[in-house]
């Protein structure tokens, strides 16, 4: 007996449309010969005679251009580069930050081209973590569209006039303002200084504003706690927290692994404390409205409408014994849930945490009052060590932005790592008043929203070109260090302050300016600090500083400080008045739209949805009356308008279990650029056979639509939660979700999970019990015999000798992010198909995550339960599986399998098996028949329909036909071309170069040799890898874990991943009964057969 | 002929008289390469003066007897007793190395065969470069070209001949003339008349143009004797050979790479700074190098700053889905160089696709047979190559000792069938994977 996964709500009701795409892997009616004739395809209308015809001629035209050699170039360097070997990657430490992530990184370099990003997992605040975008921000920085040289008034120019001309008007203009996203660089808050002095301190204004912005944590600090202000704003703090410490992990609405904060430190805090083999594991609930990566991995999750934020903490505020006066009305499921969260929180005391994601100030000081009473500031929030991100001063900018609009415009805006026109509500209006501003500079990479409104633009440098310094945490420094060349004829946003504060001269591509300016004022601050005092002297310690990237100082612990109770008593909630609420959130990919034109995280599947290249509306399916719920690639979903006030949205709409009902959800960072601005070719709708779709005003069409038009500005602070009316619309939308895509054939074996008290206090086959099969022994018995004893195939004689590559996989530490997914992409240069391809199923990623959805309703396929109810009935049923269900993330990738069903069916022996365990695939000789794809049992195999370095339908959105994008291609892995079969090869250039480099030096290989991408680049430390047959390797000691299992181990296809039992810190009645019956069911099966074998045995005896 | 002749008795002569004198200046030269030409030149000044005749120099300046060889061994000891020593250290800022291990008669030897040398400009042979190779191909195919047309002609020829004597006899014979039989009918009566042999002839033929094809097919992609021009004619023969660098100088990232680099320029400057060559052609193909780095050699060199790369054309490509790494070969399985590029210290020319056969020829290299840079010259190497001989422990290598003992404890009986042969292959222990080279 066995839960049900699933992956939609076609699989789980089994649609027609479901079934068919289940069984008909490779879609017949978007055939070659097909889309060869397709009288849509202007260029190849050719039938299927004429096709032989090129057919023939290619291949003599091949034949006789093979004869000759094409002549190829090789150019040594002048002067090489002392770092730098021709063929082998360098590594650089350094940071990245966009205003809206942080990480400390490493760069992989080939020939001075960076190519990945890892995590830095040696030094940092961020302990090796990063997210998607920061993994794609790598292919960012090749992007063609980039300014390539200042602007003025629209055209290029040279930095000589614009120089000339900025720092006249800014010194004859009577009011300036600096606008900038929040400013953690102490360097450029010292050139920022250095501007004002020079044109006028009084005169001169700062304003940091941030897209998402955090100021209710701030504003409630502040009241909360007299005396917490930060040095430069003087606005509240946001202290830091500690995850690690936290038995029990409340949060209401705060999307802390993907984007609250700092995931990239709270993600590994997390998965530090879900460790069911370490001393305690922690508890999380989660109360939220959309379903989120966060929301999806809590033990206990409450569906909550935004407005009930206040109700939950105020109910839990009362358990305390603080009266607030705010209403605590909850429906009876929360109420059940919340009281759960309330008596963990009594257990663990101080060591819990509470985190609210609101951005309204009054909830934010009810969670500091709830903290305070329950004295998380002794233990996980520290005061003493704040967080400097996100200091956006909303009130200011709010009034900013009105003197804008209205035209009491200041008479010089520096706009610098903003973008208001695209991230206001009022952006098209604020954009009008841009154009009457005097002087108008932006210092953004491309020619965007606000951009190209100024009159001048000095862009600035990708992170990844340019020198910086960061402080995000009070007790923690880094450094930004370039890792190429400028690509373009532009300039640090750094320099160009300098410059115009007079402090520098303009130096061109090898400018020093910023370098020299960072250099110096570490010298003069940084040094000076008494934990630097192991250091002689500043050289060998700005070396150290700068190959570390980072630097720490003396922290403070913890310490209690005073709530002010006063601030309990002014109290002002949101109202919502609509019949919708709605929430804004961020995609793991999408975030707040800086990467839009990244077609890497365009095409990275949601985590949670599982849509591509599009935003929706997400609802929850019990309220989709009339609407279509089931997921149909050929006719799509109905779209619907949103109304908030004015502003109007129309998106289709997205089924996602979970969604608090009366709720829907919209993503952020979508519909960019639709004004014909530049910002990247990848950022608009293409047409199916290339080229883009274009809006009324022949300008491309954007992904998606700009929801940041519904943010509002509310009690003081930007909102990101409202209220509105949604209309449905009887049009269609096409998307392309992968959710369905690829399925196990209901073996849903794949997935094992148990909760903590079953694995604490049961033996192992009670939550991950053995694969047995019936054998005859020798006396023609029936006895159970584990899966190794059973062979169809003669054996690899991988466990025996050299090496075995092997993965393990934690479903407990896998929360779905998706920079896996990336990192593979970015490795392996898996190519970028595009929406149209990706809705035929023939998206090409090497290693996908499976969301699977868990629903208690049925113990096991084929025993739904029996009832009567109609469609709809059934979906309004509380018990309704698809109402919040539970959900498992699941990397899937192939497994590498020592008895492959693939390589038995390929005609032309192009997958073989390696003595080191690997599957391994040799391009060249596939003919692309396509039998080992069908022959997968875990259907990673991508077959590469198109070529797609050349191929037009992907001219706009594959790296690899832009001669700049090629340039983040990994030379040591094969572009593979039109017709072959891809997948995951365990990233063997890896392990052949760490096998190398143990040669040379004359050692063993080791864990510290071998990675694979995506192990390499998980927040949570999920993936390890390694060799098996090296006893004292991670994974050899992962994979002999009681956790440890292998996805369909029954079929015996004897894989070389395995993955590791997700458990649940939760109270789950119906679990634990699947898995005691499980148990018992083993247990009675064995006595049962037990008696059989004594009565035959008898019968034996008796016939002797 | 004649001046074979005499060079002959001259060298034997040579031979006979001078076998003493001779031994002592081959030692001089080899002595002269390893120690002193990094510095110094015969007959021109570099980072160290000229050495043509500077005993003579040492003795015109007034220098005490003996000090020359003091200062060879270690110049100070010279400059503390000879005034003249103390003028010669102040030739150059740059001090010169101690060589405390040459004796005497060595440090003679040296000077013999430097004063033995003749100036380059009264000298023309042994030039490499004045050597070029004569291209016989071409004038070859004209002469066929040139045979076949006389070919056509006499048949032409002997035809009307033929016809005009068929006519002839005809008209003796009294026999109708037939003027309108033409070449093509009579060809056809031919051709009926000896029928099983025209048709024995075009089946032949037909087989053997297909024979021919395949041929030619199995020829596609193969680059034996592949040998693009080049920027600059760099004779292999003078550094690899004559001077005996090392390849891995100038290819030095071969053993940390899997390219084995072209020299950057940088490199080349290390001793062409000094070498600006002898004859115009050397001087002009050197000039290339200085341009490249931006050196200005007049007066006292230096570098102008302006530099611009030298675009080679490369020789050994192998195609985007094999991966191949020179440090793999060279550093962790000591395959010599010369195994796959051959022995490129008689290459007069820049780098060519040795065919297998010259690279057979070579002495030390495991003899293959198939074509070169395919990937069966690959896999049949990796067949015969031994990672070591007898056990892998033999190899005293942390790695290979670390798979010798999993193979011990795994699987023996393997492990016994790998060393039948008394060695363990590249081969046995996986070189024939696709996904060793193919990713």
């Amino acid at each position: 007996m066995e839960r049900k996964y699933w992956k939609d709500i076609d699989e789980l009701k089994e649609t027609s449309s479901f079934l068919e795409s289940r069984d008909q892997e490779f879609p017949v009616e978007n055939s070659v010969e097909e889309f060869l004739s397709d009288e849509n395809l202007q260029e190849s209308s050719a039938g299927r005679r004429d096709f032989l015809k090129f057919l023939g001629f290619t291949v003599a035209a091949a034949t006789v251009a093979a004869c000759e050699a094409p002549v190829t170039k090789a150019i040594p360097y002048v002067n090489k580069p002392e770092n730098v070997t021709p063929g082998m990657p360098t590594w650089y430490a350094s940071t990245y930050y966009d205003g809206n992530s942080y990480a400390s990184i490493v760069i992989k370099t080939r020939e001075g081209r960076p190519i990945l990003i890892k995590g830095n997992k040696d030094f940092g605040i961020t302990h090796g973590n990063m997210n998607p975008q920061i993994a794609a921000s790598v292919l960012s920085l090749y992007d063609s569209e980039r300014l390539t040289r200042p602007r003025i008034n629209g055209v290029g120019g040279s930095y000589s006039d614009l120089d000339k001309n900025v720092i006249s008007e800014l010194k004859s203009a009577k009011k300036v303002v600096i606008l900038s996203n929040t400013i953690i660089s102490p360097s450029m808050n010292e050139a920022i200084l250095n501007l004002g002095e020079s044109i006028g301190v009084d005169k001169t204004e700062h304003i940091q504003y941030d897209a998402v912005s955090y100021a209710g944590i701030r504003n409630a600090n502040k009241i909360s706690f007299e005396g917490l202000t930060d040095e430069f704003t003087g606005s509240g703090i946001i202290p830091s927290y500690d995850f690690t410490k936290a038995k029990t992990v409340i949060s209401i609405g705060a999307d802390f692994l993907n984007s609250w904060l700092l995931p990239t430190q709270f993600s590994g805090q997390y998965g530090f404390s879900r460790n069911p083999d370490g001393e305690w594991m922690s508890k999380h609930f989660h109360f939220e409205s959309v379903m989120s990566i966060t929301g999806s991995n809590a033990d206990v999750r409450g569906m909550i409408k935004p407005s009930e934020q206040k109700n939950v903490l105020s109910f839990m505020l009362k358990a305390f014994g603080v009266n607030t006066g705010v209403d605590n009305k909850l429906n009876p499921i929360t109420k059940k849930k919340v009281e759960e969260a309330i008596s963990s929180l009594k257990t663990s005391g101080s060591q819990s945490l509470v985190v609210c994601g609101s951005n309204e100030t009054s909830l934010q000081v009810l969670t500091n009052k709830l903290n305070s009473v329950i004295g998380a500031y002794k233990v996980t929030i520290n005061v003493n060590n704040p967080i400097h991100l996100f200091k956006s001063e909303d009130e200011k900018m709010g009034a900013f932005v009105e003197d804008i609009i209205k035209g009491t415009v200041p008479e010089a805006v520096i706009f610098y790592g903003v973008n208001p026109v695209y991230t206001l509500s009022n952006g098209s209006e604020f954009g009008k008043g841009v154009q009457k501003i005097k002087t108008s500079v932006s210092m953004s990479l491309y020619a965007d929203e606000t951009a190209s409104l100024c009159k001048y633009v000095a862009s600035d440098l990708h992170p990844l070109e340019s020198w910086n310094d960061h402080r995000p945490v009070e007790n923690h420094f880094s450094i930004a260090q370039p890792t190429i060349r400028p690509l373009h004829s532009t300039a640090s946003a750094l320099e160009s302050m300098l410059v115009w504060a007079g402090k520098a001269k303009r130096a061109g591509k090898d400018s020093k300016v910023s370098y020299d300016f960072i250099r110096g004022l570490w010298e003069e601050k940084g040094f000076q600090d008494p934990s630097q005092d192991k250091y002689n002297d500043f050289e060998s310690y700005w070396n150290i500083i700068v190959h570390n990237s980072s630097a720490n100082m003396i922290g403070v612990a913890p310490e209690e400080v005073a709530f002010n109770s006063d601030s309990l008593k002014s109290l002002k909630f949101k109202e919502y008045p609509g019949d919708r609420e709605i929430v804004l959130y961020q995609k793991a990919g999408m975030g707040i739209g800086l990467q839009a034109n990244n077609p890497w995280l365009q095409e990275m599947p949601d985590p949670m949805t599982k849509v591509t290249w599009d935003n929706c509306i997400t609802m929850n399916p019990v309220e989709m009356d009339g609407y279509a719920t089931t997921f149909d690639q050929e006719n799509g979903l109905n779209l619907a308008k949103v109304k908030v006030g004015n502003a109007e949205l129309t998106l289709p709409v997205y089924p996602l279990p979970g969604q608090t009902p009366g709720t829907i959800g919209i993503a952020l960072g979508y519909g960019r650029g639709g004004n014909g601005e530049k910002i990247g070719k990848a950022a608009y709708q293409t047409k199916e056979y290339g080229g883009y779709e274009m809006n009324e005003n022949g300008n491309p069409k954007p992904i998606g639509q700009n929801a940041f038009k519904l943010v509002n500005i509310s009690n003081g602070t930007f909102s990101f939660s409202t209220s509105g009316s949604i209309e449905r619309l009887d049009e269609m939308y096409p998307i392309a979700a992968t959710q369905i895509h690829s399925t196990v054939m209901g073996r849903h074996s794949v997935v094992r999970e148990t909760t903590l008290d079953i694995y604490k206090s049961k033996d192992k086959q009670a939550y991950n019990p053995d694969h047995t099969l019936q054998k005859l022994d020798e006396n023609g018995h029936h006895v159970d015999a584990p899966m190794k004893d059973f062979d169809l195939w003669d054996a690899h004689p991988v466990e025996k000798i050299g090496h075995r590559w092997a993965m393990t996989i934690d479903l407990n530490s896998c929360f779905g992010c998706g920079t896996c997914l990336i990192a593979c992409q970015a490795e392996n240069n898996v190519p970028v198909v595009g929406k149209t391809e990706v809705r035929k199923g023939r998206e090409m990623h090497w290693l996908r995550i499976d969301r699977y959805f868990a629903s208690d309703e049925e113990a096991t396929i084929g025993l739904r339960k029996k009832h009567n109810k109609s469609k709809m009935e059934w979906f309004a049923d509380a018990e309704n599986p698809a109402l919040n269900p539970k959900v498992v993330h699941q990397p899937m990738m192939c497994h590498h399998c020592n008895h492959a069903p693939c390589e038995t069916v390929c005609p032309v022996a192009a997958t073989t098996h390696s003595n080191e365990g690997l599957n391994q695939m040799t391009y060249n000789r596939c003919i692309g028949t396509r039998y080992c794809a069908n022959n997968c049992p875990y259907k990673v195999r991508r077959f590469n329909w198109f070529n797609y370095p050349s191929y037009k339908a992907q001219a706009e959105i594959n790296p690899a036909q832009d001669d700049l994008g090629r340039m983040v291609l990994n030379p040591d892995v094969t572009v593979r071309t039109r017709g072959v079969m891809e997948k995951c090869s365990m990233c063997v250039q890896n392990i052949q170069a760490s096998k190398l480099k143990a040669k040379v030096e004359g050692r063993a290989v080791t864990d510290q040799d071998t990675s694979s991408a995506c192990g390499d680049a998980c927040p949570a430390g999920a993936i390890t890898f390694g060799d098996w047959n090296d006893i004292k390797s991670m994974v050899r000691k992962s994979a002999d874990d009681k956790r440890s299992y292998q996805a369909l181990e029954e079929i015996g296809v004897k894989p070389n991943v395995w993955f590791k039992v997700k458990v649940r810190n939760e109270e789950n009645k119906e679990l634990d009964a699947l898995q005691v019956v499980k148990e018992s069911h083993h247990q009675g099966h064995e006595d049962a057969h037990g008696a059989g074998h004594v009565s035959e045995g008898h019968g034996e005896h008796s016939n002797h | 002929m004649f001046r074979d002749i005499s060079k002959w008795c001259f060298g034997a002569l040579a031979l006979l008289l001078f076998t003493g004198p001779f031994k002592a200046q081959a030692q001089g030269d080899a002595l002269f390469k390893a120690k002193c030409a990094t510095c110094h030149q015969v007959f021109k000044d570099g980072t160290g003066p000229k050495l043509y005749e500077v005993r003579q120099k040492w003795t015109d300046g007034g220098a005490a007897e003996g000090s020359i060889f003091q200062w060879v061994n270690n110049w100070k000891n010279a400059v503390a007793i000879d005034p003249y020593a103390k003028t010669v250290s102040n030739w150059s800022e740059t001090a010169m190395s101690a060589f405390p291990e040459l004796s005497k008669e060595q440090i003679t030897s040296i000077f013999d065969w430097v004063d033995s040398q003749e100036q380059a400009t009264t000298k023309n042979g042994g030039d490499p470069l004045s050597v070029s190779a004569v291209e016989q191909e071409s004038s070859l195919s004209w002469a066929w070209i040139i045979m076949g047309v006389i070919f056509v002609v006499i048949i032409l020829a002997v035809g009307g001949v033929r016809r005009q004597l068929k006519a002839a006899s005809s008209e003796m014979e009294g026999k109708a003339i037939d003027d309108d039989m033409t070449y093509t009918d009579e060809l056809k009566q031919w051709a009926w008349a000896n029928r099983k042999v025209v048709v024995v002839g075009i089946i032949s033929i037909v087989l053997g143009l297909v024979v021919a094809l395949f041929l030619s097919l199995y020829s596609v992609g193969l680059v034996e004797n592949y040998q693009p021009s080049q920027p600059i004619s760099f004779p292999h023969s003078v550094h690899a050979g004559t001077n005996a660098i090392d390849c891995k100088y100038c290819h030095n990232s071969v053993t940390k790479s899997k390219s084995a680099g072209l020299p950057t320029v940088n490199v080349c400057m290390n001793c062409h700074k000094q070498i600006s060559g002898e004859t115009p052609e050397q001087q002009e193909q050197i000039q290339k190098i200085y341009d490249a780095a931006g050196y200005d050699p007049s007066g006292a060199g230096r570098y102008t700053g302006d530099t611009k790369e030298i675009i080679w054309n490369r020789v050994h490509v192998l195609p985007d889905h094999v991966y191949f790494n020179h440090s793999q070969h060279v550093e962790v399985g000591g395959v010599d160089c010369k195994q796959c590029h051959g022995d490129m210290e008689k290459m007069m020319e820049t780098a060519k696709v040795q065919t297998i056969e010259d690279l057979n020829k070579v002495e030390g290299n495991i003899q293959l047979s198939k074509t070169t840079l395919t990937m069966g010259w690959c896999i049949e190497c990796h067949k015969e190559k031994e990672i070591s001989n007898g056990t892998l422990d033999t190899k005293k290598d942390g790695y290979y000792d670390e798979i010798h003992k999993r193979l011990m404890d795994g699987d023996k009986e393997l492990y016994g069938k790998y060393l039948e042969d008394g060695k363990v292959t590249v081969m046995e222990l996986g070189g024939w994977e696709c996904a060793k080279c193919h990713y």
